[in-house]
């Protein structure tokens, strides 16, 4: 961001105006000098850290995580036990009042992250190593092995998952959590394998790829030391998708009570809060914090995603900061000329 | 024709291995479905009534054996009987159920596309400007909502709260469904919130997506001629920019009708309305395992034929295709 200070020329500068100063025009604009840690990281990784989208949404994946982690320890009661009486409203007792059966809905919503966030990070996981091996065996492979798997990515893309998921699902009869995040995984692995391959294709006749093949290094070794250290946003950017794709996929599933309805999860909470007509009965305590917990996270983890997005194709963000100039310059009367 | 013969020869692929794997499912799993449905008649059936039970579910034989049977009669559009309206067969259900749905996911398909697609032209086209850094993210979180969350919240304040729109179903409960203007206005008020609600999660992606497409387009060297060439901005837009911009978009639109079908089940669920969600809730609490596989068979060909429909319409609109499939 700081190579398009240079690009702006004054025209017409009055006299009693000085030109604003580096460190004034980075203040103004909001960017800080890059630390000596910052200038550690790999330069994907500064931008990100200096991406505000990236770093909120981080934040926010950071305290759920964190929550989900000490669950054990700061559930007041046991979320799978009755602790009081049915639908209590939120107080001191039960900070989120209480369900139908007298479950503790505080407690429940902390054990519910644990579980939620376990389903989408083993989906997201599982599709990502999937999308990856495939992805990259198809790219650098080539001639039959890619026309086979490419086939088989193809169809993984058609099939309709949800439908397929169901039908999967009712058949396995009240599957826990992680069979719910594996099963997410066999349906959700398409589009990071496809992303992949292209960045595969791209990066095999790249002058690296062909030097190191020249010197006779190992496959797998041009695979693990060449090709993938340099797709690591995408990645990172097909991890979050599954992720989130596993997370709000698996709420659907519990919502509409395919799952083991004794297990705890946000989905699970949605699903006793409709049987028990929580809203109709003016229980809304019961719907929203999970209803607002799944927002959260899939917000948090697409502003991620929208941050290794402009990472990975720059032109995305390229003028993001120039409103900002434009305005500030235009209140110490200069225009813009942007090259 | 190469290009379209290819992708033809591809669907049918896709189609043996999704009838395939819902024949094998079942079959994999421990106990199969008419076992199932003996243990919960509870009752002491002879042995010979349980072949019975088995042959009428497709279950008897070699697996060789029953994978034929089980193509002889999807080919026959026959996916059994159902057990829960027992004596009507299962397809009858289905199609009447899709019809519904057809119906609500189609006109919230569009919706979304246009609301979706006509931002993202206007956000790509003022990058940077109050549209686009205001609506953008918004837009973007939308899309992480789950149906489920926007579905409730929908229905909870437009129809406990404030009682504005029916609390469900498709149309009136005394009307005889019959094509008059009673019926086409019912029906569109009935559907008012359901379609909202697959609406709100899907339109952001479309946004994004015709917004990075344009983004990227706008740096190319044929809108920097067009502009030398002094042709008015509204023109670079609409003939140039986002007519090369929507040709992706329309192929993600033939993949995102399996994913809006997905979300249909839980709006329809909320809404109670009678299109293939709920009736597929209904077949899983009952264990209607023949309607469950045949709804899986049914969403599928609708997918595959709605890509088909992709290709062919991107074969139609994109020239260098043609000469490519020629190739």
């Amino acid at each position: 961001m700081t190579d398009i200070l240079p690009a702006i020329t004054t025209t017409a500068p009055r006299a009693e105006l000085t030109a604003p100063t580096q460190r004034e025009l980075m203040a103004e604009l909001g960017v800080r000098p890059r630390s000596r840690l910052l200038a550690k990281l790999p330069g994907w990784a500064q931008l990100f850290v200096t991406n505000k989208k990236g770093m909120l949404g981080l934040i926010i994946l950071a305290i759920f995580v964190i929550l989900a982690l000490l669950a054990p320890l700061i559930t007041p009661y046991d979320p799978y036990r009755r602790a009081g009486k049915p639908h209590v409203q939120p107080g001191v007792e039960h900070f989120l009042g209480t369900s139908r059966q007298g479950k503790d809905n505080f407690s429940q919503l902390l054990e519910g992250s644990r579980s939620s966030l376990t389903v989408g990070f083993i989906a997201g996981f599982s599709a990502t190593l999937i999308g990856l091996a495939v992805g990259i065996s198809a790219g650098y492979f080539g001639g039959k092995t890619d026309e086979v798997l490419t086939f088989f990515v193809n169809v993984s893309l058609v099939l309709p998952a949800l439908p397929l998921i169901i039908v999967l699902a009712s058949f396995i009869e009240e599957a826990s959590p992680t069979v719910i995040g594996l099963v997410l995984a066999l349906t959700g692995w398409g589009w990071s394998a496809r992303t992949i391959r292209t960045q595969t294709l791209a990066l095999k006749s790249r002058e690296f790829v062909l030097a190191a093949e020249l010197m006779g290094e190992k496959k797998w070794r041009i695979i693990v030391r060449e090709i993938l250290p340099n797709m690591s946003s995408f990645v990172v950017g097909g991890f979050v998708l599954a992720t989130i794709y596993g997370i709000l996929a698996e709420a659907a599933l519990e919502f509409i009570g395919l799952g083991s309805p004794n297990s705890v999860t946000w989905g699970t909470m949605l699903y006793w809060a409709m049987r028990a007509q929580a809203l109709q009965t003016g229980a809304w305590f019961e719907i929203w914090p999970p209803a607002i917990a799944i927002m959260l996270t899939g917000a948090a983890l697409v502003m991620v995603n929208f941050a290794v997005d402009e990472i990975t194709n720059p032109q995305l963000a390229a003028t993001r900061r120039i409103g900002p100039i434009r305005r500030f310059l235009r209140r110490r009367n200069r225009s813009v000329d942007f090259v | 024709m190469a290009f379209l013969l290819r992708r033809l020869g591809f669907y049918f692929g896709a189609f043996f291995v999704a009838i395939t794997l819902n024949f094998l499912i079942p079959r994999l799993m421990p106990g199969d479905p008419a076992t199932r449905i003996l243990l919960s008649l509870r009752g002491k059936l002879r042995p010979d009534q349980i072949d019975a039970i088995r042959k009428t579910y497709g279950f008897d034989g070699s697996l060789w054996e029953q994978y034929l049977q089980y193509l002889w009669r999807l080919a026959h559009f026959d996916f059994g009987i159902s057990t829960v309206n027992f004596p009507e067969p299962t397809a009858s259900l289905l199609f009447y159920a899709a019809g519904w749905t057809l119906f609500l996911v189609g006109a919230a398909t569009a919706l979304s596309f246009g609301i979706g697609i006509t931002m993202g032209i206007w956000s790509a086209w003022r990058r940077g400007g109050f549209f686009d850094t205001f609506f953008t993210p918004i837009n973007v979180m939308l899309n992480a909502f789950t149906p489920a969350v926007v579905a409730l919240l929908l229905w909870y304040a437009f129809t406990m709260q404030w009682a504005i729109f029916p609390l469900g179903r498709a149309h009136e409960m005394n009307l005889t469904p019959a094509f008059n203007l009673e019926t086409v206005l019912s029906v569109a008020w009935h559907a008012v919130l359901p379609v909202a609600s697959i609406v709100i999660v899907s339109f952001g992606a479309w946004h994004l997506g015709m917004r990075n497409t344009m983004i990227n387009l706008l740096n190319e060297d044929f809108v920097l001629l067009a502009k030398a060439k002094g042709l008015s901005d509204r023109r670079i837009r609409n003939r140039y920019v986002a007519r090369n911009a929507i040709l992706p978009q329309i192929t993600s639109l033939a993949l995102s009708i399996g994913y809006v079908l997905g979300g249909a089940f839980i709006t329809e669920v909320v809404f109670n309305y009678p299109g293939l969600g709920k009736f597929t809730l209904n077949a899983i609490q009952t264990r209607d395992y023949s309607f469950i596989q045949a709804q899986l068979i049914l969403l599928t060909m609708s997918v595959l034929i709605a890509n088909l429909a992709s290709d062919v319409l991107n074969v139609i609109l994109d020239p260098r295709l043609r000469s490519l499939g020629r190739a």
